[in-house]
C-alpha cells in the first residue's frame, strides 16, 4: 500500500472509531445523567485546537516533528471529527442566541473553508500544471507589466511603421485595459475560455481591415493576447490556492476565541458535569 | 538574472518563433582550440626545457605523439608549476580529481592514519547537527535580512589559512604542521624518489573520482600539476607511464572495488585477482561535459544521441561484460530511425551480462540487445567474455543468474522486455537533461503542488531566513525537476574549488559549502550544469553588505541546498510539503522513482 492509500485509509479509520467512540461515550454519559454537552464541548475545544498544530507544525519547520502531509491528514481526520462532535454537542439543533449563532455560524465557515481548500488543492493544481507557464505567483505582475511593454512596442511600430491609426485605436479600445491587470479572474476560476475566444473573435474581424504588415503585428497581438490570458490563469488559480487560507486561518482564530467565550459563559450558568 | 530569466520564462522563445524579434547575423570567429587556455598561464618555454630534461618525461618517446598534441605541447599547455610553501594544502581527502601531480623538487607528506585530518582543519564544515534548543531557536534567531553572515566567521580559526595567489586563486595551507606530523601518521613522498612514484592523485584524475587522501607541502616544494586531459595523452602514448598507471590502479583498488560488484562477490580471493588482471580500461566522452552540456540541451534528441560515444552497438558481437566505474551510459534500442532509451547505468552497474549469460548457457552467439552510449563522460571496466565464463558464470548465484534472451513480442516494442516502471519519455528526460546525476534530486508532483510555497519556506527557515533553491525548473509532463542542488553521483560543481569550500559530507555524502572558506569566486556556479548554485551578497546583522577591505566590493558567497544537513528532521522541504508531491530522490534507484512517480 503506498503513502497516500495508507493515509487516506488511516485517516477515514480513524474518523469512523472517533464517530462510534463519540456517539458510544455519548449515550452512555446520557443513561447515567451526566450532563454530557460540558464533556462535548470541552472536547470539541480541545479537537479543535488540536487541528491548529498543523500550523504551529508548519512554523517549525526544522523540528523532527514528522512530515507535513502526515499532519495534514491528521487535520482533516481531527477537523471531520468535530463534525460528528459538534452534531453530538448540539443535538442538531440550530442556536438562537447571537453568541451561539455566531459561533455556529464561524465553526460551519471554518469546516467549509477547509473542505474547499482540500477540494481547491485537488482540483486547481494539476490544471495550472497544463496550462500556460508555470510563473511563481510573487512574479507574474513583472511579466504581466513585459507583455504590456511588448504589445504597446508592437503597437507604436504598428502606428509609426504602417501610417494607420487602426491597430492603436483596436488596442486603446480593446486590449489596452487587458494587458493593464488581471482579467477574466471569474471566468478562469470555473474554466470558461469564453472571454478569450471574445477577445480573439474581435482580433479575427479587425484582420480584414488591415495591409499585410498591420496583419503581421496583429498575430504579434494575438500571441501576447494568449500569453497574458495564460498568465491570468495561472494567476486566477495560484490566488485561489493561496488566499484560501487568508480565509480558514483568521476564522479558525475567532471560532477558538468564541468558543473559549461559549466555554466560559457556559460554565459559568452551568450546575456542573453532574 | 538573465540565466534565471531563460530557465523561468520561456515567452523570449516563443515571441521569436511569432517574429516578433528580427534575427542577428552571426559573428564569425576562429573555432576556439584545446590550448586557447593554458592550464598553466606562466609555463615558458625554459620550464618545459626543463621538464623535458628530468624523469619520466625524458624517458618518453616524443616521435609518438600527433603533431596536433606534441609532448612539448602537453606540457607547456596541460601542466603548471605549484611553488608550494610549508603546509600548503595539496590535495583533500574527498576532493574531487581532475589533475595529478610531479613532485620536482622538495616534498609532500600524504596522511595515511585514518580518518585523516578533521573537516575543520582542511577548511571544510566540521559536522555538527544542531540540538533541539537550537533548533527552535531558529524560530526567533533566524534573520530578517538575506544572506545574513556572522561577521567573526571572516576571521581565521587558527587551524587552516588561506592565502590569496594572484587575483583569482588561493591556497589554502595547514597552520601548525608539526603538530600535525606528531598527531597523524603520514607517508613522506619527495622528488627522485622512485621512477614514477613520484606521480601521486593520477587515480582519482582519470576515473573522476574522490581523493582517498590529503596531501600537503613539507617545506619549500615544488610541484608539477598536470591536468586530466594532459595525463590522458601521455597514458595513450607512453606505454610505460600507461602500464604504471594500470599497475597501480589494480593494486590499489581494482580488486576491492570489484569484491563491492555485486556481480563478483561471490568469487574467491584469487578468481577476483585473475579477473583484475584481465580487466581493460575503457573511458569515454568528455570529462569537462558540463561545459558542451549546456549548449547541448537546446539540440534536437538526434543530434544529442550522435554526440554520446557509442560503447556497444545493438546487433554486434559482445567480447565482454562492462562495470561503470564512473559517469553514466545510456542503454537504447533501435526504434523507427531513432533509438529508445529503456534504462541508464550508474556506478557499480553492469552491461552486456544477459548475452554473455545467454551464450555460455545455450552455446547461441546472441548479439547486443541494446546499445550502450557515453552520457557525458564514463570510466568503465571492461571484463572479457572468456573471464566471465571461466571465472563468474560457472559459479554466479542462480538468483543473479539473468533470464535467457527472448525474442520481444510486438506489444513490448522498443524496450524489449526491459521494463524500469518509468515511462520512455521520462527516461528520455531524465537522460537527456542528465538529472540521473542526483542522488537527491528534487521532483515535484505538479499535479499535486498546489504552489503554497511551503517548502520554499520551510528551507529558508531552515537556513537563516534565505531559502537555498528556486520552485521552478525544468518540466516533463506532470514533474518538475526544481533547481535545487541534486548531490550529484559526479559533482563537476567540486572541481576547481581553490580552498576546497565546496565538499562532500564525510559521514552522510551531501554536497556542502563551508560558507567560512568561501572566497565567492563562483568557480562552483559556473561549473554546475543545473544552475544549481547561487551567487550572493554577504550582509551583516544590521543589513550592512559586508565588504572586501581591499576592493570595496561586496563579498560573495557560493549558496545552495545543503540537504538541511544541520537540521535534525532532513530535509525541511520535503518534510513540510502537506500534499506529498515534492520528493528528494536518488536518480540511480530506479525502482523507488518509479514507486513514486506511479503511486
Amino acid at each position: 500500500m503506498t503513502g497516500v492509500r495508507l493515509r487516506r485509509s488511516v485517516g477515514l479509520t480513524a474518523v469512523g472509531v472517533l464517530t462510534v467512540g463519540a456517539v458510544a461515550l455519548h449515550n452512555a454519559g446520557a443513561v447515567a445523567l451526566y450532563q454530557i454537552s460540558l464533556a462535548t464541548g470541552a472536547l470539541l475545544f480541545v479537537m479543535i485546537v488540536t487541528a491548529t498544530l498543523l500550523n504551529v507544525r508548519k512554523k517549525a519547520p526544522f523540528l523532527p516533528l514528522g512530515n507535513t502531509t502526515d499532519w495534514l491528514t491528521f487535520h482533516m481526520v481531527v477537523g471531520l471529527g468535530t463534525v460528528v462532535v459538534y452534531a453530538i454537542h448540539t443535538g442538531g439543533r440550530w442556536p438562537d442566541g447571537i453568541l451561539e449563532f455566531a459561533l455556529a455560524a464561524t465553526y460551519w465557515s471554518v469546516i467549509a473553508t477547509g473542505m474547499a481548500g482540500w477540494a481547491f488543492s485537488r482540483w486547481l493544481a494539476p490544471r495550472l500544471a497544463r496550462r500556460g507557464e508555470n510563473v511563481l505567483f510573487e512574479r507574474i505582475g513583472r511579466f504581466r507589466a513585459q507583455l504590456r511593454a511588448e504589445a504597446e512596442t508592437l503597437v507604436l511600430r504598428a502606428a509609426s511603421e504602417q501610417g494607420s491609426t487602426t491597430i492603436p485605436d483596436f488596442y486603446a479600445a480593446h486590449l489596452a485595459d487587458f494587458f493593464d491587470r488581471p482579467r477574466h479572474l471569474v471566468s478562469h476560476a470555473v474554466e470558461s475560455d469564453h472571454p478569450r475566444h471574445v477577445l480573439l473573435g474581435e482580433v479575427e474581424l479587425l484582420r480584414r481591415y488591415l495591409n499585410a504588415g498591420e496583419r503581421g503585428v496583429l498575430d504579434g497581438l494575438r500571441e501576447l493576447i494568449c500569453l497574458k490570458d495564460d498568465l491570468d490563469y495561472q494567476y486566477s488559480g495560484q490566488a485561489i490556492l493561496k488566499y484560501w487560507l487568508f480565509v480558514h486561518i483568521p476564522l479558525t482564530y475567532a471560532l477558538i476565541l468564541l468558543g473559549l467565550v461559549h466555554g466560559i459563559t457556559s460554565g459559568a450558568f452551568s450546575g456542573g458535569l453532574l | 538574472m538573465n540565466r534565471e530569466r531563460a530557465k523561468e520564462w520561456s515567452h523570449a522563445d516563443r515571441r521569436k518563433s511569432c517574429g516578433l524579434e528580427s534575427s542577428r547575423l552571426g559573428i564569425e570567429v576562429r573555432r576556439p582550440q584545446r590550448w586557447d587556455v593554458s592550464f598553466g598561464r606562466e609555463m615558458s618555454e625554459a620550464d618545459v626545457d626543463r621538464l623535458l630534461a628530468r624523469p619520466p618525461f625524458c624517458h618518453i618517446d616524443a616521435s609518438r605523439f600527433p603533431e596536433a598534441t606534441p609532448l612539448r605541447g602537453i606540457l607547456r599547455n596541460d601542466t603548471r608549476i605549484l611553488r608550494l610553501k610549508e603546509g600548503d594544502i595539496v590535495v583533500r581527502e574527498g576532493d574531487w580529481g581532475q589533475s595529478a601531480f610531479f613532485v620536482l623538487s622538495g616534498a609532500v607528506r600524504i596522511v595515511i592514519s585514518p580518518p585523516g585530518l578533521p573537516a575543520g582543519m582542511l577548511g571544510r564544515r566540521e559536522a555538527d547537527r544542531k540540538g533541539w534548543f537550537q533548533s527552535l531557536a531558529q524560530l526567533w534567531r533566524n534573520s530578517e535580512l538575506p544572506e545574513v553572515r556572522d561577521i567573526a566567521q571572516f576571521r581565521s580559526d587558527g587551524r587552516v589559512g588561506v592565502r590569496q595567489e594572484g587575483e583569482d586563486e588561493a591556497r589554502i595551507f595547514l597552520e601548525d604542521v608539526p603538530t600535525i606530523l606528531e598527531k597523524y601518521e603520514t607517508r613522506r613522498l619527495y622528488a627522485g624518489q622512485v621512477k614514477e612514484g613520484d606521480l601521486f592523485g593520477e587515480i582519482a584524475a582519470l576515473g573522476r573520482t574522490e581523493r582517498t587522501a590529503t596531501v600537503f607541502a613539507e617545506g619549500e616544494t615544488e610541484l608539477l600539476e598536470i591536468r586530466w586531459q594532459g595525463l590522458r595523452e601521455l597514458r595513450r602514448r607512453d606505454d610505460a607511464l600507461r602500464d604504471h598507471i594500470d599497475k597501480v590502479y589494480r593494486e590499489r583498488s581494482l580488486a576491492v572495488q570489484l569484491r563491492h560488484t555485486p556481480l563478483f562477490a561471490h568469487l574467491s580471493d584469487e578468481a577476483i585477482l585473475n579477473v583484475a588482471v584481465q580487466t581493460v580500461f575503457e573511458t569515454y566522452g568528455e570529462y569537462d561535459w558540463y561545459g558542451s552540456f549546456k549548449e547541448m540541451v537546446s539540440e534536437d534528441a538526434g543530434t544529442r544521441l550522435e554526440r554520446e560515444p557509442l560503447i556497444a552497438d545493438e546487433g554486434h558481437y559482445p567480447n565482454g561484460v562492462k562495470v561503470i566505474r564512473s559517469g553514466f551510459a545510456r542503454m537504447s534500442r533501435q526504434f523507427g530511425n531513432g533509438h529508445r532509451t529503456v534504462n541508464y547505468l550508474g556506478r557499480g552497474q553492469v552491461y552486456g551480462l544477459q548475452e554473455a549469460a545467454h551464450n555460455w548457457r545455450t552455446g547461441q552467439q546472441a548479439a547486443w540487445q541494446y546499445s550502450l552510449r557515453a552520457i557525458g563522460h564514463v570510466h568503465m571496466l571492461c571484463i572479457p567474455t572468456a573471464v566471465i565464463e571461466e571465472f563468474v558464470l560457472p559459479t554466479l548465484p542462480a538468483d543473479q543468474m539473468p533470464a535467457l534472451i527472448a525474442a520481444p513480442s510486438p506489444t513490448e516494442g522498443a524496450a524489449g522486455g526491459y521494463d524500469t516502471g518509468i515511462a520512455p519519455g521520462m527516461l528520455e528526460f531524465l537522460a537527456d537533461r542528465r538529472f540521473i546525476n542526483g542522488k537527491a534530486t528534487m521532483l515535484i508532483d505538479m499535479d499535486r503542488c498546489t504552489r503554497c510555497d511551503d517548502c520554499v519556506r520551510a528551507c529558508a527557515e531552515a537556513h537563516d531566513g534565505s531559502p537555498r533553491f528556486i520552485r521552478h525548473g525544468a518540466r516533463h509532463g506532470r514533474f518538475m525537476v526544481a533547481n535545487a542542488c541534486m548531490h550529484c553521483a559526479d559533482p563537476v560543481c567540486m572541481i576547481g574549488c581553490p580552498t576546497g569550500a565546496i565538499h562532500r559530507d564525510r559521514y552522510r555524502g551531501q554536497v556542502v559549502i563551508n560558507d567560512a572558506t568561501c572566497i565567492g569566486c563562483s568557480t562552483c556556479a559556473n561549473n554546475c550544469p543545473y544552475h544549481n548554485i547561487r551567487m550572493v551578497e554577504a550582509r551583516d546583522r544590521n543589513g550592512q553588505f559586508i565588504l572586501d577591505e581591499h576592493t570595496h566590493w561586496p563579498i560573495q558567497k557560493a549558496t545552495k541546498c545543503d540537504l538541511c544537513v544541520d537540521q535534525l528532521g532532513g530535509p525541511a522541504c520535503q518534510r513540510a510539503c502537506p500534499h506529498d508531491a515534492l520528493k528528494r530522490v536518488d536518480m540511480s534507484d530506479l525502482q523507488s522513482l518509479a514507486s513514486w512517480i506511479n503511486r
